[in-house]
């Protein structure tokens, strides 16, 4: 029976094949689809859409995320930390402060919600999942307070507003501005959490927070820095956000919640031991920003559009689970 | 109960230590758990002095009608996060529960609306949310997803095919079942009040009285040796979810008599299922979660919003307070926990 052995083992590592590379087959399948069904799918002006609408804000929230995830952790309080800075901004800037006081204000707003993480999980010892859940309930309640229920608030034409919205919309060579923004922050936190003493610490945690400990690295310090972190790109996005839509719409950072989470998930199915990265995020961004794009073009009613996700990332995620456990 | 005895085994290395440590860390668990108790008893005898009308009969029943949604959902979370053990990322959870019961609310609410018939219709919504939660219980256990992960696309499955079927609207709905759990009332109690105790009656017995439940703790608490034991793991881990998704069924048909409709936005109670089905871990003895905890930090939530109702605190003030509460039980829970040396 030799050679059905062999034969086996030939079909196990095919398997494995499959798993490893599930999301970028199904990646380049969805997109080849979407360049056949839809003449616009492959346009520059649709995959600027894509790149600046759909992929930007949420990839810069699921960066945070990687770092947390990466630490073993989770921070369900990502969308009250881009809400906050956005309010803080919005709010600076309707003031009439100038726009640098308006990004600092902004992103001390998601410094504080970090900090707040920070301090729950480090020093009070609560699991990260439910400390962020507290803090969560507590920015939807600080919000509807300062909102008085959630009334948006609008920039109306400053010198500083429009400035802001200028530079949302421009392009530097070429490239929109808010995808530059992306782009560094992809390659400070890839350098961080894969090429720096910190990342090694990061991902240490993550794989035995035990160990970790006993090996010296200062767990509560690395920890609180991966929440301070995290809150602060997602600060970032809660400015982009403003900038973009000139307004600040109460609790409207939650939507990336869910999504940053999955982008980051179906990241892992990139490495064999199932580990966040940069890469795959990034990946995972992509490939719920095209689907839901390209659904938008081939027509399909607007509410068909989540059903076509959820299944497209149950498939992506069946795919690499099931055929690694049948590699094994 | 007998469930708790499984639970008191800790890996021990040390004994004559371990025993001298056990009864500290026994004694102050003990004081921990009572002061959070203690904690609660306090905010409810504030509301009982100065709420008007807090303790009045119909104020309570209210109370509890009130809870019947949440409380049934957050039992279908319980089982699930004690089948699957309560690790952050790894762990047991359910995501999809809430947008399970928008589901099914809709279902319920379409085919009433079509002129099905009560008992066609409320087959149809227990079996979809069954069917749901079958498709979790493949996801997690067929397919080894991360049961994070599963729930989270099938919440979106779910979420989307509720939106399609109802287009984002109100699908109005009427008819005798509707009738008797909106009007109808035994022994002075609503049929709501009713569906929750019953409802909490055989969730407690069959988790914490028979020897079903504790190999369900034996599952979520040490699959390899509950597998050992001779406990089929995946059917127990899979049984949780299709539970989880009974519940939301359940819970959509009560949903749709208070509001006497389907509406959208039912996603939203899926962070208050969580908050319920992870503060009732105070209650118990070793800090796991038990289907009574579940009751209690259920009906806590509902006694919270409703006391700030009669105090006239604007209701933007409960989820703040809600979450600030989790956060201050846990980390007492977590202070007394810190001894044993889980993180």
């Amino acid at each position: 029976m030799s050679v059905s052995a062999n034969d086996n083992a030939s079909k196990a590592s095919m398997r494995g094949f499959l798993a490893k590379y599930s999301v970028l087959i199904a990646f380049a399948a969805i997109v080849i689809f979407f360049s056949v069904a839809s003449p616009t799918f492959l346009t520059p002006a649709n995959l600027f859409n894509v790149l600046v609408n759909n992929v930007v804000m949420l990839a810069i929230v699921a960066l945070g995320l990687t770092i947390v995830i990466s630490s073993g952790g989770i921070d369900l309080s990502v969308g009250v930390s881009v809400d906050m800075a956005s309010m803080i901004f919005v709010m600076l800037l309707a003031a009439g402060y100038s726009g640098v006081v308006g990004v600092a204000g902004g992103l001390g707003a998601a410094l504080i919600v970090g900090i707040l993480n920070a301090i729950l999980i480090t020093r009070l010892n609560i699991s990260p999942f439910l400390a962020t859940l507290g803090v969560l309930f507590i920015g939807q309640s600080t919000q509807q307070l300062a909102t008085s229920g959630g009334q948006p608030i609008y920039l109306t034409s400053g010198y500083a507003a429009d400035q802001f919205n200028a530079i949302a919309r421009t392009a530097l060579f070429g490239i929109p501005t808010p995808v530059i923004v992306l782009i560094v922050l992809a390659v400070v936190v890839h350098l961080l959490l894969h090429r720096s003493v910190f990342g090694r610490y990061v991902q240490a945690m993550g794989a035995q927070p035990g160990v970790a400990w006993y090996s010296g690295i200062r767990v509560p310090r690395e920890l609180s820095m991966v929440h301070v972190l995290c809150a602060l790109l997602a600060g970032v996005t809660g400015i982009l956000l403003s900038a973009t839509v000139k307004s600040y719409v109460p609790l409207s950072g939650n939507a990336f919640l869910l999504d940053a989470i999955g982008a980051t998930f179906i990241g892992t199915t990139l490495s064999r031991e199932r580990k966040p990265s940069v890469i795959g995020t990034l990946l995972g961004v992509l490939l719920l920003a095209i689907v839901k794009n390209g659904l938008l073009l081939v027509g399909w009613n607007f509410y068909w559009q989540q059903v076509g996700i959820g299944v497209l990332v149950f498939l992506v995620l069946a795919a690499s689970f099931g055929l690694r456990r049948a590699a094994h | 109960m007998s469930a708790t005895v499984l639970h008191t085994e800790v890996g021990v290395s040390d004994e004559k230590q371990a025993a001298a440590k056990s009864a500290g860390r026994r004694f102050g668990a003990l004081v921990v758990r009572l002061g959070a108790i203690a904690a609660f008893a306090a905010i409810m005898a504030y509301f009982v002095i100065f709420a008007p009308g807090f303790t009045s009969t119909f104020n309570l029943i209210n109370v509890v009608e009130q809870s019947a949604i949440l409380g049934v959902l957050a039992y279908g979370m319980t089982a699930v996060i004690i089948g699957g053990g309560s690790d952050v990322t790894e762990g047991g959870i359910d995501l999809s529960i809430a947008a399970n019961m928008g589901l099914c609310a809709a279902v319920y609410a379409t085919l009433l609306s079509m002129g099905y018939g009560d008992f066609l219709s409320v087959m149809a919504a227990i079996a979809v949310g069954m069917a749901v939660g079958a498709l979790n219980a493949l996801a997690v256990v067929g397919l080894g997803i991360l049961p994070l992960l599963a729930t989270l696309a099938v919440l979106n499955v779910a979420a989307g095919m509720e939106l399609t079927l109802t287009q984002n609207t109100v699908v109005g709905a009427s008819s005798p079942l509707l009738g008797v759990l909106v009007s109808g009332s035994f022994f002075g109690i609503s049929a709501l009040a009713w569906a929750l105790i019953v409802f909490s009656a055989v969730m407690i017995v069959v988790v914490h009285g028979t020897s079903f439940g504790l190999r369900l703790y034996a599952v979520g608490g040490h699959p390899e040796a509950a597998r050992a034991a001779g406990i089929s793991v995946p059917f127990y881990v899979s049984f949780t979810y299709v539970l989880s998704g009974f519940c939301a069924a359940v819970a959509s048909i009560l949903t749709v008599s208070r509001l006497s409709a389907s509406t959208p936005g039912s996603g939203e109670l899926l962070l208050s299922v969580l908050a319920a089905a992870l503060l009732g871990t105070v209650f118990s003895r070793r800090f796991v979660p038990t289907m009574g905890g579940t009751l209690l930090s259920v009906l806590f939530i509902g006694l919270l919003a409703n006391g700030f109702q009669l105090l006239n605190v604007s209701s933007y003030w409960v989820n703040g307070v809600q979450g600030a509460l989790i956060l201050l039980v846990v980390a007492i829970t977590s202070f007394a926990r810190g001894s044993e040396g889980s993180r």
